[in-house]
């Protein structure tokens, strides 16, 4: 399967990256690369083999409905975003 | 120009009640919180947090499905659901896309249609924006609050119809206990798909989807505004664009929402790092059994003693059923006093609100039932104990205490009225009344009662005064 230039771009707007002419080239190849390695498993038949989703075979792993107290305060948390305003974060107004 | 018929599935987002978040130890209630204040480094996304599925979810999530008669799926998966938004850190949303926690099943409207359900999973929450010209500010705290997303089959066919739906969802979503219910802070969202067909035809029509109501008038007039707008759209032989739709409550209109160009495109994928649910039936079985009484549980109860309308304004307040059937527990015939009661007194009373949180006990509301079916108080001098049975302080004397306290008890004791009526009767002031009476003035009954009662301060039961001076006046 060969990945089109198009579909980068598609990728890249889905996930609000501008890339540069020179990154479109590059992460394109890396792609393909990718794909063509896991195309590998194309030649094996799957029919009839149930759909991996996990592979620790765990099963109803949940926790208490317990408040516990956090350790990162809320300005920590603030503080690693590029800008705040009134204790929120601030981002370019999006569609 | 034939007829259209309309059909119009919904799909309702409830915030369920839990503690924490549905994937990480934090405060799940924000309501008066400051922006950003419940918020875990899980919900910002920060690179190697990993989810924590909060077991208390599921439960509820078992409930919601009972509650609309819904098959329970032992096995359930969550799924990543990616778009980039920035009311999500982490770039997609944790669902269940392919394999849901909650099966088909039904909800019953109060007019006995049914409306079927397709399903209901499980997901998180988004955090909210708050639009500025150029910018948004960001707050996170709603960031994965439990949210199980209801999806109705296109069932309803009138605006009507939608509006008794969603409140009838809203009403079992409370009962079962799932969420608190709070619509005005967005507790229940509904977002509305309608179509038109002309009538009799084999396929539906384009559909537009109305997205984000939070009230039941809102879907109402919302689905109305769409019926009309696309039986004009085809009435002129034009096409109904599919579409999704904002609605302005102020402006009594849906209008395009602005949508990006590019098709949605979610790349779902399993959620590697949640371990999938397998629910023994026992465990399922022993969580639906705490489902509490439903409203289709109270019209059976109720529905042969309580005036229907009566009945449904109470079934809108989940409190005020759970105690009736309480004080019908303890004694026989008294809930239909105290519906009416609830009804016509509580619900008039401008601090309801408040009243509904802190409700008297049952043993007290039944001695009031009690007090007033014996007739030793009058229907005003319940109202009036009642009314103070809100009032913490007074409520600890208990019901008895306080219709004396307040000199409300009346007399029914016949010997000791007499005594009062025979006492009113020797005075000469009262010797023309009965004369006249005698002579067949009907009228002058009445002064001779309210002599009696002001001789008992009002304690008398007018009725059996009323009866008593017949007697002697013959």
């Amino acid at each position: 399967m060969e990945i089109k230039r198009e579909e980068i771009l598609h990728l890249a707007e889905l996930s609000n990256f501008s890339l540069s002419e020179q990154e479109v080239e590059s992460l394109g190849k890396d792609l393909q690369g990718i794909l063509s390695y896991i195309s590998q498993l194309d030649e094996l038949d799957t029919s009839g083999v149930e759909p991996t989703y996990q592979v620790f075979e765990m099963e109803n792993v949940w926790r208490a409905d317990k408040v516990l107290p956090q350790e990162a305060a809320r300005e920590e948390l603030l503080a690693l975003s590029k800008e705040t305003e009134d204790n929120q974060i601030k981002v370019p107004k999006v569609l | 120009m034939g007829k259209y018929i309309a059909t119009i599935g919904i799909e309702c987002h409830v915030q369920l009640c839990t503690k924490t978040k549905l994937f990480s130890e934090v405060d799940n209630d924000a309501r008066s919180k400051e922006p950003n204040s419940c918020v875990s480094p899980v919900d910002y996304a920060l690179p190697g947090m990993l989810p924590r599925l909060n077991g208390e979810a599921v439960r509820l999530a078992i409930l919601a499905g009972r509650a609309m008669n819904c098959e329970i799926n032992a096995c359930s998966r969550f799924d990543r659901k990616h778009y980039f938004y920035p009311d999500s850190p982490k770039g997609y949303q944790i669902t269940q896309f392919y394999h849901q926690i909650i099966g088909a099943g039904y909800v019953e409207l109060p007019s006995g249609t049914r409306i079927r359900i397709e399903h209901a999973h499980l997901e998180g929450d988004a955090g909210k924006l708050t639009h500025f010209g150029a910018y948004s500010l960001v707050d996170l705290n709603r960031v994965d609050t439990p949210l199980i997303e209801i999806v109705s089959m296109p069932d309803i066919h009138s605006a009507k119809e939608a509006h008794d739906y969603c409140k009838e969802l809203w009403r079992l979503m409370c009962y079962a206990g799932v969420t608190y219910g709070d619509l005005y802070n967005g507790n229940m969202r509904f977002d509305v798909n309608t179509s038109l067909a002309p009538e009799g035809a084999s396929e539906l029509g384009t559909r537009t989807e109305v997205k984000n109501l939070n009230s039941f008038r809102s879907v109402e007039r919302a689905v109305e505004y769409e019926i009309k707008r696309q039986t004009k759209v085809l009435e002129a032989g034009e096409k109904v664009i599919q579409q999704t739709l904002g609605w302005s409550d102020a402006t009594g209109k849906t209008t395009p929402q602005r949508s990006k160009e590019v098709a949605a495109d979610y790349r779902y994928m399993p959620e590697p790092d949640l371990p999938p649910l397998n629910l023994s039936s026992e465990y399922i079985e022993a969580e639906s059994a705490k489902l509490p009484l439903m409203p289709k549980d109270y019209r059976e109860k109720f529905g042969e003693i309580i005036a229907g309308d009566t009945l449904e304004i109470l079934l809108d307040y989940p409190s005020l059923m759970e105690k009736l059937a309480e004080v019908a527990l303890l004694g026989h015939g008294v809930a239909p006093l105290l519906a009416n009661l609830f009804a016509s007194v509580l619900l008039a009373e401008e601090k309801s609100a408040e009243y509904l949180n802190d409700l008297p006990s049952a043993e007290d509301l039944a001695a009031l039932a009690e007090m007033n079916e014996k007739k030793e108080l009058s229907s005003t001098a319940t109202k009036e104990v009642f009314l103070r049975l809100f009032d913490p302080q007074m409520r600890e004397r208990g019901t008895k205490q306080i219709a004396k306290e307040l000199g409300l008890i009346q007399e029914n004791d016949l010997g000791a009225l007499e005594v009062i009526v025979d006492a009113v009767l020797a005075k000469p002031e009262t010797a023309k009344a009965q004369e006249d009476f005698r002579a067949g003035s009907e009228k002058v009954l009445g002064f001779l009662v309210g002599q009696v009662m002001k001789e008992s301060r009002g304690k008398a039961n007018p009725s059996a005064v009323q009866e008593i001076l017949r007697k002697k006046l013959s």
